[in-house]
């Protein structure tokens, strides 16, 4: 067995340094900075990187010699339908002037439109419901269940008092679906459970959802066939992100704190102004005080392959490891990023504001952790000021989501990983890095 | 015996055919008829409704090592009709770097290969090992108490010879020195010792047939363990009684019977040191003092058994004694040099069958002898019988 002595680890710390400071040299210009800067949220417009960055040489597996690091899934991802890191920061807000990549070998005219409809903006969307195989590990495919082609479902992103509307279409031959919405519905229709409204949509079979985008926060979407476990385990799971409306702010600030005391003019000035920061669709050249505001996206998911009721991958988005890096050496520090297998690449001096969504089947609780960091959390975003503040770890149960505040501005740059801390789910997938920059 | 010739000579009993073809056109018209079917059914495919989905994708882990410290190492082979990619590996419930030998991760239906995880495992704990499929199928093995592999080295010959002298030659030639007192037994007696030889040996094919079906279970199923098991003892059964019978054409050769009981002998301790072998590899061995002594005890009783057919008449050349010895004893020794080299559960499923069919040989021909001299069902014969399957018993306790 290796052992290693504190002279060994200074002197290891000092080489994964230097490494990680060539690296970061090196990746200067290089393309995957312009694809990761093409997706800066610019007027909550939708953006694809879906399909880009997939070809080119990705060496498969680690080195198996001696005493390497020969930890996770050896290989690189070959499908192109999904890419954990397009979706990361794609968010679909109903206009159709943006146009997705084919996904399922056609156009799915996601963006169906934004319209003015009795004093209330709707954002209208198409979602279908197909089968698809996705690559979950290296040379892992899974036969899920998607809406429009992929795992996680496309993220919509609406402002609050909106009217979402749906046009959901069943594409499946043989099998019912619904789209059940985690958001305040008021008709008890369009719940989108088998039990009530129009029911199940049958094969073939389309039906309009309407939502009223209400209360501001993160929220889920899925199907709500029977059996659940099957249907969301299978992949029937998306985000819809409700920005708050810095003037509902102004107007009522005690639905976005929670406290109960009095409010003064300055903690309402406060709210508004957190509104706005949280507010890419009205505000999106909002820029907190020294931040350059970055929002980002990760689901938490895992899937069964053997269909033994028990996850034999884990991830955050799908892929396993997609956000780490390609190839590591546990005794060298040394790392690389590969074409679809590379950290998250943030800027130190952006705020970073993870939308968190817990979706796990099987297992009853996940938990998001950050490396050398402690962040603010917002429970299921529909707070402005934090529930819970300097914490490094959240546990969550199914459908539980929530805003996390990431703040690197004071650390150096390189590799710091974010992950399950149950070890079973990170060691299976669930287990990423963001490489901070300057 | 009567005059009735056992064999008709091989003429022709019946010329005349149907339609009076040639015989040989008799002879081939099913052959091509089936050939003609199949072909058919081939090009045209009439019973593809037959075919509910794909098969199951099955791959068994025949055999797992660890060759050094920082090295898990699985033998695996498809048994399924369908090719099978091996897509990822995971340890304990986390996924690893893996290497796979042939090239690709690609397995064709029967194919073996050799999938390296390089992976720093610890002394004494389980591992759970699984391998993940393209299509997400997982085939897991468990690892217990891990214990380094140490395979062929030139120290484990030399104690493996040891160890196979002491436990195969040593027993062996010690119970030969019976003889001078068998051979001045009453034929009563003699019987009766004979009998207990017959009993040594019927204990011992049953040991061997539980383990032999045991060992066939581990093969991979796409090789049929089981059925590999009952040719090897129809086989080595048939294709010695053959000889026997050939050799004895007429003539009864005692000598020959020996031999044929010193081979039996020596085939079950050739797949005793194969166990042995393959324990001392794969670090499970735990031979110690007590149990080489068990070992000694249990198989002193193969001496008498190899020599008592030779206790009545004249006493051969003491040469054939010393062949005799090494030829049921030294195969132990050989046994565990194979069975350190390769742990292959067909290998040792083999030589089990092998091993079985011709102890079972050897039981019809003692009981064959006894009969002759005269009645089977004496009470020595019966006592001698039940002492000997006792005998076997009880000593195998102690050599666990």
């Amino acid at each position: 067995m290796p052992s290693m002595n504190e002279d060994d680890a200074a002197s290891m710390t000092e080489q994964l340094e230097n490494r990680l400071v060539d690296s970061i040299k090196d990746h200067e210009g290089v393309s995957r900075r312009s694809v990761l800067g093409g997706l800066a949220l610019a007027g909550g417009s939708a953006i694809t990187g879906i399909g880009a960055a997939q070809s080119g040489n990705e060496s498969g597996g680690n080195a198996t010699t001696g005493h390497d690091a020969s930890f996770g899934t050896p290989g690189k991802y070959t499908e192109k339908n999904f890419d954990p890191h397009g979706y990361l920061r794609e968010f679909n807000t109903g206009d159709s002037t943006n146009e997705r990549d084919a996904i399922f070998g056609k156009k799915d005219d996601l963006n169906a439109g934004v319209s003015q409809e009795n004093g209330q903006t709707v954002r209208e969307f198409n979602l279908i419901a197909v089968p698809q195989e996705i690559e979950i590990a290296p040379g892992v495919t899974f036969p899920s269940w998607t809406y429009n082609g992929q795992v996680p479902a496309p993220t919509l992103r609406v402002e609050e008092g909106d009217l979402i509307r749906i046009n959901f279409t069943n594409a499946f031959s043989d099998m019912a679906h619904t789209i059940h919405p985690h958001v305040q519905n008021l008709n008890p229709a369009m719940d989108g459970v088998p039990q009530n409204g129009p029911g199940a949509i049958k094969p073939g079979e389309t039906f309009t959802y309407e939502w009223q985008a209400r209360p501001a926060g993160t929220h889920l979407y899925h199907c709500h066939m029977l059996p659940l476990k099957a249907h969301i385990h299978r992949g029937m799971y998306g985000t819809i992100v409700i920005d708050p409306k810095p003037e509902k702010v102004r107007e009522n600030p005690r639905d976005y704190i929670d406290y109960h005391g009095p409010i003064t003019d300055e903690v309402r000035e406060m709210a508004v102004e957190r509104a706005k920061s949280r507010n890419m669709i009205s505000h999106a050249d909002y820029v907190p005080d020294g931040y350059d505001d970055i929002d980002e996206m990760v689901m938490m998911n895992g899937f069964d392959t053997n269909f033994d009721a028990d996850n034999e991958v884990y991830a955050a988005n799908t892929r396993a490891f997609a956000y780490a890096p390609a190839k590591t050496h546990k005794y060298e520090g040394e790392w690389e990023g590969g074409k679809t297998k590379h950290p998250i690449e943030i800027k130190k001096n952006n705020l970073q504001r993870v939308h968190v969504i817990q979706t796990l089947e099987y297992d009853f609780i996940n938990s998001f952790h950050t490396h050398s960091q402690f962040f603010d959390y917002y429970d299921a975003g529909t707070t402005l000021f934090p529930n819970r503040s300097t914490i490094d770890t959240v546990m969550m149960c199914q459908a539980q989501r929530g805003l996390f505040e990431i703040d690197y501005s004071d650390h150096q740059p390189g590799l710091y990983m974010f992950h399950g801390h149950q070890s079973e789910f990170a060691e299976q997938g669930w287990m990423s890095f963001f490489e901070v920059t300057e | 015996m009567t005059d009735t010739p056992k064999s008709d000579g091989g003429v022709a009993r019946r010329q005349k055919q149907p339609f009076g073809l040639p015989r040989w056109v008799m002879g081939v018209v099913p052959i091509v008829l089936l050939v003609l079917l199949v072909g058919g059914f081939v090009m045209t495919t009439p019973l593809a409704g037959l075919q509910t989905g794909e098969p199951l994708p099955d791959v068994g882990i025949s055999q797992t090592s660890l060759p050094n410290d920082h090295t898990i190492r699985l033998q695996v082979t498809n048994n399924a009709p369908e090719p099978i990619t091996i897509s990822q590996v995971r340890i304990d419930e986390a996924n690893w770097g893996f290497s796979m030998s042939g090239g690709d991760n690609t397995l064709a239906p029967r194919e073996s290969a050799t999938i390296d995880i390089p992976y720093n495992w610890m002394e004494g704990y389980d591992y759970d090992v699984g391998l993940i499929a393209a299509d997400g199928t997982t085939f897991p093995v468990t690892i217990e108490a891990a214990q380094l592999t140490t395979g062929l080295t030139g120290q484990v010959v030399g104690t493996l010879a040891f160890v196979g002298f002491l436990i195969g030659v040593v027993p062996i030639a010690l119970g030969m020195l019976w003889f001078p007192f068998m051979q001045s037994m009453s034929e009563k007696w003699l019987n009766a010792v004979l009998a207990f030889s017959a009993g040594v040996l019927g204990f011992l094919v049953f040991d061997a047939g539980f383990d032999v079906f045991e060992s066939a279970g581990d093969v991979p199923s796409v090789f049929s363990g089981p059925m590999i098991a009952v040719l090897g003892i129809a086989g080595s059964w048939l294709v010695l009684q053959a000889i026997m019978d050939w050799r004895n054409d007429g003539e009864e050769s005692r000598l020959s019977i020996a031999y044929s009981a010193g081979l039996a002998i020596g085939l079950h301790n050739l797949a005793e040191g194969l166990a042995i072998g393959t324990a001392f590899a794969t670090g499970r061995s735990a031979l110690g003092v007590f149990l080489i002594i068990g070992f000694m005890i249990h198989n002193v009783s193969e001496g008498p058994v190899v020599v008592a057919p030779l206790a009545d008449g004249e006493r051969p050349a003491l040469r054939h004694f010393v062949a005799l010895g090494l030829l049921a004893g030294a195969p132990a020794i050989l046994g565990g040099w194979i069975g350190s080299l390769s742990q292959s559960p067909l290998l040792s499923t083999l030589f089990l069958a092998i091993g079985i069919g011709a102890l079972l040989q050897v039981v019809v021909d003692i009981v064959d002898m006894v009969r002759r001299s005269g009645s089977i069902r004496s009470a020595p014969n019966m006592l001698g019988f039940a002492i000997g399957l006792v005998f076997m018993y009880g000593t195998s306790l102690i050599a666990g």
